[in-house]
């Protein structure tokens, strides 16, 4: 039982990083249409750039994290500048290809500046973890299913009580409607694209201390991230984190009860299954053609 | 003779072109082709691998380089996979000039070049550790690290022998490094009337491993033997096992103890021991070359087989007095006794140079010499 616990434990762990990263593809496809390759790279800067603060210059490890962020969110206006600006007429296929292009270009820019090793950082705590029974709580996993909640939570209240959240809702609804009532719908694209891109990097901060910080840090995450978002339902806010726990969960167990080199296969699996049996995901509305 | 201006041009000429042709001939360079991963997981290990041939070339060339010519380095990047180490070989393969190479460490890769290597019929020096990538009916692959199935041996001679366990735990990634490191080591427990208590296999790049660790915990194993291939997969195991309470003695192939994962790791690694090809202790020429290198690049290196295989295939090339592939494979088959970083060279039949290992223990981050296993059948 002890085991299945602990099991539990890891697989939310790893399910929040998942859900995480999964927030951020589904606020950009709700708001603009956009599936965003760099998403995964978005956390691997975030990373860096908290190695260049706290590693580096030595700043205050949180102050670090704040700025990092930050300069994330400053980052995601540059990113949708580049490869979403000039491309948003053109239907969603060119953006896509565009936004794997600055991935790539991100991953060999890192490379380029930092060179290939891989660099521990510390974690949020000093400790560990601790044990509750039989069960071992790691104190960064633990760290990652509170911020990520928190997060749901702050983005719900945003979402639903702030006029700002009705504004960014109308603009993922319907642009055109939106824009003829008088919302700037280019202010809330780019706000979107801000938060997206500060949320990936605080992702990538958060995972760091467990998996280290390296160019292809975020690689198997993201796949995992997008899989996490069909199941959950494509472009829902709830599904997105629950597409990624359930993902987190489920691996964690098959790789435990089943087969262990097989455990990437169980995600992809259940991947495959949603899209056959239910292919609108957990919390996804069944879209047809309009007449 | 009549001069004309237009003879004295044309002699003028000449002389310049052939001049410019004495000195092209003067400049003309051996070169000697380089897979090596500059970009991908393992970047960090290409790096070292290259400073490391690069000293080579340099002390190489101050000695004469070979056949009177300076060694040059050809070097295509195989971006850590499969496909991109193919892709690379075949560029080099193009290149006639090109006297031998320089393969992988990975045997992955070697595996996927083998049959282009085959084709291009030159020597080709290479650090993977897979058994049957000498006996592939392939001539042209000459190994510089001793390969897994003297790991495996010596791993298990030494949980049985100095250790006196028996219940083993054995964790390999499944890629062909791993599986020929878990092959050779339940070879070797057979050998002995045993049998492990769990063979755990993982795929590459995980970012948990808590299912294998409670995997471990469950078996009742009083010794873990791991073959990781990538560091930080090991890094995080090691992490993992501690953090759930795992303290069962530890015995790993050559990347438990490598910089890089010791640098993740910290102090997860401490007391485990591990087989390592190189220990800059554990001879004269590997003391040397770990002096000069620190003295350049201000890090300890973690592989002399790059430097080893460079030397060997200059050596090949000077012996034989010839750049014919034939000759120079039959040079290097004969090299005995030839002290390298990694050990003592004597290349079998097969194209094995090296058939033991060292044993090292991690001490706080220090990484032991303990004892050397050597077998000559």
């Amino acid at each position: 039982m002890s085991d299945f616990l602990q099991l539990v434990f890891q697989g939310l762990g790893i399910g929040a990083i998942y859900a995480l990263v999964s927030l951020g593809f589904v606020l950009l496809i709700r708001a603009a249409s956009v599936v965003n390759f760099g998403q995964g790279e978005f956390s691997m800067l975030g990373a860096y750039l908290l190695v260049v603060f706290f590693n580096i210059l030595g700043i205050n490890y949180f102050f670090g994290i704040g700025l990092s962020v930050i300069i994330m969110a400053g980052f995601g206006l540059i990113f949708a500048y580049a490869t979403y600006w000039p491309l948003r007429f053109r239907g969603g296929l060119p953006v896509i290809i565009s936004t794997i292009g600055a991935s790539i270009f991100l991953q060999n820019m890192v490379l380029w500046i930092y060179g290939p090793s891989t660099v521990p950082i510390d974690g949020l705590f000093d400790s560990d973890g601790f044990q509750i029974g039989e069960v071992f709580i790691s104190s960064q996993y633990l760290a990652i299913i509170v911020i990520a909640a928190a997060l749901v939570l702050l983005q719900y209240v945003i979402f639903e009580k702030t006029l700002l959240g009705k504004k960014l809702q109308a603009t993922s609804q319907d642009k055109e409607m939106a824009s003829l009532l008088g919302i700037p719908v280019v202010i809330m694209i780019m706000i979107t694209f801000a938060y997206s891109a500060a949320l990936g990097g605080l992702a990538g901060i958060l995972v760091a201390p467990i998996l280290f910080v390296s160019v292809g840090m975020a690689g198997i995450i993201t796949l995992k991230a997008f899989a996490a978002n069909i199941i959950g339902g494509y472009g829902s806010i709830p599904g997105a984190i629950l597409g990624g726990l359930a993902l987190g969960i489920a691996e964690t167990l098959g790789a435990n009860y089943i087969s262990v080199p097989y455990k990437d296969a169980f995600a992809f699996l259940m991947l495959l299954a949603f899209l056959m049996v239910r292919p609108q995901g957990l919390f996804g509305e069944k879209i047809s053609e309009k007449a | 003779m009549l001069i004309t201006r237009r003879s004295a041009l044309l002699s003028a000429a000449t002389v310049t072109s052939l001049g410019i042709a004495g000195r092209a001939r003067a400049a003309e360079t051996m070169k000697i082709g380089v897979v090596s991963p500059l970009t991908g997981p393992v970047a960090e290990a290409g790096r070292i691998q290259l400073n490391s041939l690069r000293l080579a070339v340099e002390k190489q060339n101050a000695a004469g380089g070979a056949l009177g010519q300076q060694i040059e380095l050809i070097v295509e990047d195989d971006q850590s996979t499969n496909p991109g180490a193919v892709l690379a070989f075949s560029r080099l393969a193009e290149r006639k000039e090109i006297a031998g190479f320089i393969g992988s460490i990975r045997s992955t890769q070697m595996n996927a070049m083998a049959p282009d290597m085959l084709k291009v019929a030159k020597p080709v020096m290479f650090g993977g550790t897979d058994p049957t990538l000498t006996k592939l009916g392939n001539p042209w692959l000459f190994r510089c690290r001793p390969n897994d199935s003297y790991s495996g041996r010596v791993i298990v001679s030494f949980i049985t022998g100095s250790m006196k366990l028996k219940k083993v735990a054995l964790i390999h990634s499944t890629d062909a490094f791993g599986t020929g490191g878990k092959n050779a080591i339940l070879a070797n427990l057979e050998k002995q009337g045993l049998q492990p208590v769990l063979v755990q296999g993982y795929t590459n790049n995980q970012p948990d491993f808590s299912p294998v660790v409670l995997a471990v915990k469950s078996s009742g194993a009083d010794v873990i033997v791991s073959y990781f291939t990538n560091e930080p997969d090991c890094a995080v195991f090691a992490r993992q096992l501690r953090q759930l309470g795992v303290r069962t003695p530890w015995v790993g192939s050559p990347s438990i103890q490598s910089p890089v994962t010791r640098g993740l790791a910290k102090n997860a690694l401490y007391g485990t021991y591990a087989v390592a090809d190189f220990v800059e202790d554990s001879n004269p020429t590997a003391k040397a070359f770990a002096d000069t290198y620190r003295a350049k690049h201000k890090e300890s290196p973690d592989s002399g087989w790059t430097y080893d295989g460079l030397m060997i295939l200059a050596k090949g090339i000077n012996d034989s007095k010839s750049t014919e592939p034939e000759k120079i494979r039959q040079a290097i088959l004969s090299i005995k006794k030839y002290a390298g970083t990694e050990g003592e060279y004597n290349f079998d039949q097969f194209g094995d140079g090296l058939h033991g290992y060292n044993i090292v223990i991690n001490n706080n981050d220090k990484i032991d010499y303990k004892e050397h296993i050597e077998f000559t059948d």
